[in-house]
């Protein structure tokens, strides 16, 4: 969104007119008016987006609601970041308290639609020792990766190598799946973040 | 009469639009301006299909006539923000501002993607978008021609200060695709994905990351302006935006 400024002006500087209308997401109330559909306009379990978690089954990104979830995109073969992603989060959780704990979902969605299959990612879950009674690791199908990828605002491309460059966005949803913040890593605003789980919490 | 020939006029106005459908792309080696990775130059892209034209507000009028929720007022703002076919006289009624046979622009990505959907089809890759585009009326690759490369830079200045004029109106490349230069920006399925560098170290900073893909461009082609200024376009936007100039096209079959 920040590069909006910069990009309109390249591109008067280019001789195009592309009038971005696209204002950033404020002031949305006045949008739809659903009546049919309780979920907020902004909630991503209006997506439709199927996951394999780790431990075999599907379920629906929405089956998420009901509790605040700490959701983030990666993929296990990551050597880079996804390994501080993944410490990133764990420190989020071991800094709320046990009560509060048990109310907050750990959710880490892969990338790699192609490889990341449930025994993979079983591998990953095992790895970090990530306690599954809270952590969902999941697979989804490439459409709906991207799906979800883009509701997140992850920016992810797959090289040659298999590999994949992405930006690293840890978001926290509501428990009724609205965005309510976004850090990355390495990120500075940590205690920002933490603050705004706990809030939820209340 | 009159009335005769007009209902006569309107059906041959209305005829090739409908007649227009999706090309046969074939597959090939490519070298696009976005580097495939740090140390690749080169891609295969698989044959597929793509839309002859732009979707056009008629199309995109009976998409929505069949799912409401698509519709403006009706849509979440997740899906699409509140520029979503603002031109249009209402939810189902294109009026003056939105001519039938006018691309239909002001959609998001996701709106993109739910009528492509419908059609049994997908948005294009920007691989695949970039490959077909590179075409002119007899080459397959006509990107090194200082001349093609003119006449697409005038197009693109042309379009500041006019309405949009209806499709296919430019001429159709070799694979009988029309107005992938021109007309209007149109969305790719993979529009997150561009201008990120090869290394995964430097992601962080979003403001970087956008950029600093430069890196990643291929360094013959760096001055193919019209390509670049789509990524850039591209790469600056975010699922729900919408914008005046911004349609799409979709595509079928290949290997996304």
């Amino acid at each position: 969104m920040k590069m909006l400024p910069r990009v309109a002006a390249l591109l008067l500087a280019l001789g195009v007119g592309v009038v971005a209308n696209a204002a950033a997401g404020k002031a949305r109330a006045q949008a739809a008016r659903s009546t049919a559909a309780p979920l907020p306009e902004g909630s991503l379990f209006r997506l439709d987006v199927r996951l394999e978690p780790a431990g075999g089954g599907e379920r629906q990104l929405r089956s998420l609601a009901g509790h605040p979830t700490v959701i983030a995109m990666f993929y296990s073969s990551c050597t880079s970041v996804c390994p501080m992603l993944v410490l990133e989060m764990q420190r989020i959780e071991s800094a709320l308290g046990s009560a509060e704990r048990d109310r907050v979902q750990f959710a880490m969605v892969s990338l790699d639609a192609e490889r990341d299959q449930a025994t993979a990612l079983e591998a990953f879950a095992a790895e970090h020792h990530l306690d599954r009674a809270r952590w969902l690791l999941a697979h989804a199908s490439a459409r709906d990766v991207r799906t979800l990828a883009a509701a997140l605002g992850v920016r992810y491309r797959q090289l040659p190598d298999k590999s994949f460059s992405h930006s690293s966005v840890i978001t926290l949803l509501d428990a009724e799946g609205v965005a309510r913040d976004r850090t990355s890593v390495p990120s500075t605003d940590q205690a920002e973040f933490l603050q705004r789980v706990r809030d939820l919490l209340r | 009469m009159r009335n005769a020939i007009a209902t006569l006029a309107m059906c041959l106005l209305t005829v090739p639009a409908a007649a227009a459908g999706r090309a046969p792309i074939d597959g090939g080696e490519f070298t696009p301006v976005l580097a495939p990775g740090p140390t690749t130059k080169t891609l295969t892209v698989h044959a597929f299909e793509l839309d002859r034209r732009p979707v056009t507000n008629r199309e995109y009028l009976a998409f929505v006539a069949a799912s409401p929720e698509w519709r403006r007022g009706r849509v979440a703002a997740l899906f699409a923000d509140r520029g979503y076919l603002a031109r249009w006289a209402g939810p189902t009624a294109l009026g003056p501002a939105a001519l039938p046979e006018q691309p239909v622009t002001q959609v998001s990505w996701f709106a993109a993607r739910a009528y492509c959907a419908t059609q049994g089809a997908r948005l294009p890759t920007w691989y695949e978008w970039e490959y077909a585009a590179a075409a002119d009326e007899t080459r397959r690759d006509a990107r090194q021609d200082p001349a093609w490369r003119e006449r697409i830079v005038k197009w693109y200045a042309a379009a500041a200060s006019r309405d949009l004029p209806p499709v296919g109106q430019t001429p159709a490349n070799i694979y009988g695709v029309q107005d992938l230069h021109g007309l209007v920006w149109e969305w790719v399925d993979d529009y997150a994905g561009l201008m990120i560098s090869g290394d995964s170290r430097t992601q962080g900073d979003p403001d970087k990351l956008q950029f600093c893909g430069a890196g990643a461009l291929s360094s013959e082609i760096r001055d193919d302006y019209p390509v670049l200024m789509r990524l850039a376009l591209l790469s600056s936007l975010e699922a729900s935006f919408t914008t005046n100039n911004l349609g799409f096209r979709c595509a079928s079959g290949g290997s996304p």
